[in-house]
């Protein structure tokens, strides 16, 4: 089977030849291939290198458009300030106050900061891998992407102060993420993915991620849908238990989960959906390969029964793991990695 | 005014502190005052009684920044309008060192951990967000804090952190107590960041403070 035939068994809560093996991995393949963490960021052609390399190393299923968090307010126009061997940090937010929201545009994606880069990266990707192996673009979340425009501080103290001003900038925020995805699927992301850090339960309570971000979030999947995403896939970091009811409404088909969420929970809670995760990011940097494994296979232990599960870390694999851990991970779902010289 | 009206009017400001709402606080403060409620009793019965409600009910599955966000606000509203003029009126327990390091811009973390040890008379020195070590180092060698206190957010802090103790060490402050926090260095244990402490929240490194300070929470 391919990795794409595997991730569509999981899918549909089947079982492949394996469990699929996802690493999030995005800096990490920078740093394998001997690349600077800087040119992986500035150059599609540099991240789809150095993406396509690390998958081939390792022999896992699926690969990633991804930079950092920083590509859509940059794109709406956030200064970034970029770092040796760091991901950028936002060092002039578009938006300072409510009102410059009137003066912002939309971004064109074939045009806007490193837009039109991960549009080229997902192209070359997909030309590469053909439809062998699954092409994953990803977009913030509107509310992270709102965090990002204006800084989480201000943001949430808008939230709470005025919220129709909030309102209206979490609309336009998913607008960019709506526009940003689309050309990532016309581009060549197979499935799209959306990454909501601040939308977890240990930065707003549950009943503000349902009033607020939820409607956006399920909007922006239909739309991905209506574009052809193979699948909708919701990254939400953190101790996400008490928001995972709203996972199926929201249209997502796959759900991650981060180490704080125990998998008979997520099992109970998503019955028909597709989850992947949730070995701990510093465990990467940290642990053994041993331990790695140990931990994989327990994992894949709690999903036999019912299928639909991807192997994966809980959140992103930092650019600084061993990278026998991710050997470990990926030869424990099953994988013959094929080792370059 | 007797004890029990001042009472009932301290539970209705620990009702508005714990709703987070700021304006209501601050009148209320002014009432309190007009009525002639003394400073220490308004911080004492009032704003850290509603400070030790928040701590219970951020229970791991509880707690969000949001919540403490709009409570620390409206907490630091009311100790605005208690010492509008004179901060240094305010007790002071001691100094702690917080920062969060080079690499990691994400500063909410140590903004809510700084409003907490504020609110319980600590003087807070704070280095920022994105700050090198040497900075730190130094912030420390002047101060002779109780504590050091270090938030991160990302993994690529990580490596920093750990040089922190040994590079207090290097300084001759290696009896400075090194406590860190945040969604990236939680994860790890105090012997991987090589620290003394590392907080699960805002509230366990007040309650590591305070026992190794003795004082009481």
């Amino acid at each position: 089977m391919t990795g794409m035939q595997r991730l569509e068994a999981a899918l549909h809560l089947g079982v492949g030849s394996r469990v699929p093996v996802v690493p999030q991995v995005f800096g990490f393949t920078a740093k394998l291939c001997g690349t600077p963490l800087t040119e992986y960021l500035a150059s599609g052609d540099t991240l789809a290198r150095c993406q396509l390399q690390t998958r081939e190393h390792f022999g896992y299923d699926a690969v990633f458009g991804v930079m950092d968090v920083s590509v859509e307010t940059e794109a709406v126009g956030s200064k970034l300030c970029f770092r040796d061997n760091h991901y950028p940090s936002v060092t002039s937010y578009a938006i300072t106050q409510a009102a410059d929201l009137k003066r912002l545009c939309l971004p064109d994606p074939s045009r806007a900061g490193r837009m039109p880069e991960i549009l080229r990266a997902l192209g070359i990707m997909r030309s590469v891998l053909a439809d062998q192996v699954p092409v994953v673009g990803l977009v913030l979340g509107p509310l992270t992407l709102a965090t990002q425009l204006m800084g989480m501080e201000k943001a949430l103290y808008l939230a709470i102060d005025e919220p129709d001003q909030f309102t209206e900038i979490l609309e336009f925020a998913s607008q960019v993420t709506t526009l940003f995805g689309r050309a990532q699927l016309r581009a060549g992301a197979h499935l799209m993915m959306i990454f909501d850090p601040a939308s977890t339960p240990a930065v707003v309570p549950p009943h503000f991620f349902r009033e607020f971000e939820l409607p956006l979030i399920t909007r922006v999947f239909a739309e991905f849908k209506r574009e052809g995403s193979l699948a909708n896939w919701l990254h939400i970091a953190g101790p996400v238990e008490p928001i995972l009811p709203y996972y199926g409404p929201a249209g997502a088909d796959i759900a991650n989960i981060d180490y704080q969420v125990e998998p008979d929970v997520a099992l109970r809670q998503l019955p028909g959906i597709c989850i992947n995760g949730n070995l701990k990011s510093s465990s990467f940097i940290f642990s053994s390969p041993e331990e790695i494994r140990d931990t994989s296979l327990a994992l894949m232990g709690a999903f036999q029964d019912r299928g639909g599960f991807i192997l994966s870390s809980g959140c992103e694999i930092p650019p600084e793991s061993k990278p026998g851990n991710v050997g470990a991970l990926v030869s424990a779902a099953g994988v013959r990695g094929r080792l370059r010289g | 005014m007797n004890l029990t009206d001042g009472k009932e009017s301290l539970s209705h400001l620990i009702e508005l502190l714990t709703a987070g709402d700021c304006g209501q606080v601050v009148r209320e403060i002014q009432d309190l005052l007009a009525k002639g409620v003394l400073r220490e009793t308004i911080i004492v019965d009032g704003i850290e009684k509603s400070l030790e409600l928040l701590d219970a009910k951020c229970t791991v599955a509880e707690f969000n920044l949001l919540e403490i966000m709009l409570v620390g606000r409206a907490a630091m509203g009311a100790m605005k309008e208690i010492y509008p003029h004179d901060a240094a009126s305010q007790p002071d327990r001691g100094a702690v060192v917080i920062a969060t390091l080079e690499g990691d811009v994400h500063d909410i973390g140590k903004n809510i951990v700084k409003m907490i040890l504020s609110w319980k008379g600590y003087r807070v020195v704070d280095c920022g967000k994105d700050c090198p070590l040497k900075l730190l180092l130094d912030a420390v060698e002047k101060e002779k804090p109780l504590a050091v206190f270090i938030s991160g957010l990302i993994t690529t802090v990580i490596p920093l952190v750990c040089q922190v103790k040994e590079a207090l060490a290097a300084r001759g402050l290696d009896d400075i107590t090194v406590v860190a926090g945040g969604a990236a260095l939680k994860q790890l244990s105090a012997s991987q960041l090589r620290v003394d402490y590392v907080a699960e929240d805002a509230f366990s490194s007040l309650r590591f403070l305070e026992s190794r300070a003795g004082a009481p929470t």
